[in-house]
């Protein structure tokens, strides 16, 4: 009776372990193949002229994207620039100064409002105050629709990772004799650096790929210019027109401009990582050594 | 219902203290009278929830961290009510340090965390923050162990090694009184000797009031004990009177182990 039971209980461990696992590789293997074919087919129309020249006439073969990277480049600096400190000093309110307040409840409900917001909504939101006035698209209007898409990730990633920071070390700087802001500079925020900086990234990495925002912001442009006042092309609408447009070059732009926009973000959240592992040149490598051994010994 | 003796040089003198956590409930220490001695170490002992660890947080006014709280009564420290509004917290907290139950080691290396007080006191000269920090850490005893590395993170010590480093830091800003939140109780027998032996030798400089959940350690190194029980001080008097011929027959229940 008693093994019964127990095989029974080994029987459906062994059901969920399996049931488990199928999730799991359904999972990474649209991941992978995302990222295979993205490489497979972007790869292919990698070239200098890519990244140094204007586009070609639609429909002729050659030219390259640069207005996209240099629009892209300069958009999402400055939504960072943007974004970074005011979604910090928002969490550092919410987690610090406005604890349990009406009005720290009530700007947390909104940041996870915003999040779930379609992106586009806050294009045409930025649009009213940013774009109509000027009576141009306008690269600046990109940025700030942009650090608005980034900005409740940062705000909730910084208030739940100082939220995490030991009662104990909070109060032990308070015995000291330091006051708040003091506390928050050199504890709290020092503590909970790690997780507000993956936040941010995570922020940021949002933001950078989307496109919707920018329809009604930044718009398109066929030639490079650093105006932020003038209509801007940026990746991710490059690739939605190209890859929605006639042309077999263009088709292969958009995967060419997938692959690197991908490779970018990649870059970026695993330069971030190696930062948190120690902010020195040697720690990235450091860091993977440890990885490997760990890996070796099982 | 109770039994305080009285003591000459009081560097502390609690006054019918009540303390709520919030304002309309019962209150959570009630009207609490004691003396606490100068140079010399006073424990604070009591089964779980009595209002030890209450009673010495209200000494540097931790409470004041969290809303809703009131204190009833006077806390007399060299002249003056700290319990009073215009009490400020800043220097209080310069002059009562605190230990707590977990090492509470900040994330900076050993060096800055013991700088840390000093910092805050103004100290930025070189040399004096140097001086200050080695002499504090030496007094800890803890130079021996951390003198050659003193910038690496304060986290890579062990538990008995941090909880020196914290009352280094405690001690470097020179405080006149130091209280501890059962400093030991996450301590393996060897770092708890360790920091008894530091509370025994720090008495000569300061006050020292500390809360024990092990009635060994209160009989070890306190020269005073106090008793609570609910929220009340039952018995104050000189250690070895607490544990061999207590006034208070709650207080001889308590150390004969009939309950607690």
């Amino acid at each position: 009776m008693e093994n019964v039971r127990i095989k029974a209980r080994v029987i459906k461990s062994n059901i969920i372990m399996i049931l488990s696992t199928l999730a799991a590789l359904y999972g990474i293997l649209f991941l992978g193949w995302i990222l295979v074919s993205i490489i497979y087919h972007g790869y292919e129309y990698l070239n200098l002229d890519f990244f140094t020249q204007d586009p070609a006439p639609p429909g002729m073969p050659g030219g390259g994207l640069r207005m996209a990277f240099i629009g892209q480049f300069l958009i999402t600096t400055i939504a960072a620039f943007i974004g970074t400190p005011i979604g910090i000093m928002a969490g550092i309110f919410l987690a610090e100064y406005g604890r349990g307040t009406w009005w720290a409840i009530f700007i947390r409900n909104l940041a996870d409002i915003v999040i779930s917001m379609p992106a586009i909504v806050i294009g045409a939101a930025v649009y009213v105050i940013l774009v109509a006035p000027l009576h141009s698209f306008n690269g600046l209007s990109g940025s700030v629709a942009l650090s608005i898409l980034s900005l409740p990730y940062i705000t909730i990633a910084t208030d739940e990772m100082l939220k995490l920071v030991p009662k104990e070390m909070r109060e032990a700087a308070y015995a000291l004799g330091a006051y708040k802001h003091y506390v928050i500079k050199k504890v709290t925020m020092r503590a909970a650096k790690t997780g507000i900086l993956t936040g941010v990234i995570l922020g940021l990495a949002r933001m950078a790929g989307e496109a919707a925002p920018l329809l009604f912001t930044s718009f398109n442009n066929d030639h490079t210019t650093f105006n932020l006042l003038k209509p801007m092309a940026t990746l991710t609408i490059t690739i939605f027109i190209y890859a929605t447009g006639p042309y077999h070059e263009w088709h292969e732009q958009a995967w060419a401009a997938g692959f690197v926009l991908t490779l970018g973000v990649l870059a970026a959240v695993i330069i971030a990582k190696y930062l948190v592992h120690g902010g020195s040149f040697t720690a990235p490598f450091m860091y993977v050594a440890r990885r490997m051994t760990k890996i070796n010994k099982g | 219902m109770s039994s305080i003796i009285a003591i000459e040089n009081a560097k502390i003198d609690i006054r019918n203290l009540n303390f709520y956590y919030k304002k309309g409930l019962k209150p959570a220490l009630e009207n609490i009278n004691m003396p606490i001695p100068d140079k010399k170490v006073t424990a604070l002992i009591g089964p779980s929830g009595c209002g030890k660890t209450t009673l010495l947080r209200c000494l540097n006014r931790m409470h004041d961290l969290y809303p809703g709280i009131k204190y009833e009564g006077e806390i007399i420290f060299d002249n003056q009510n700290i319990l009073s509004k215009s009490t400020d917290l800043i220097i209080l907290r310069s002059r009562i340090g605190m230990v707590f139950q977990k090492p509470t080691p900040f994330p900076m290396s050993i060096f800055e965390n013991v700088a840390f007080g000093l910092r805050l006191m103004g100290i930025n000269n070189k040399t004096e923050l140097r001086d200050r920090v080695e002499a504090a850490i030496k007094m800890a005893a803890l130079w021996d162990e951390v003198g050659n590395r003193l910038h690496e993170n304060a986290f890579s010590l062990s538990g008995g090694q941090q909880q020196r480093l914290v009352i280094a830091r405690a001690i470097a800003v020179n405080p006149e009184v130091l209280l501890f939140d059962e400093p030991t109780s996450a301590l393996d027998p060897i770092s708890t000797a360790k920091i008894e032996e530091l509370i025994i030798e720090l008495k000569k400089r300061m006050a020292i009031v500390i809360v024990t959940h092990n009635m060994q350690q209160a009989a070890r190194i306190g020269d005073y004990t106090a008793f609570m029980y609910l929220g009340k001080l039952i018995e104050f008097d000189k250690t070895e009177t607490i544990f061999t011929n207590p006034k208070e027959k709650l207080t001889e229940d308590y150390i004969t182990g009939r309950f607690g």
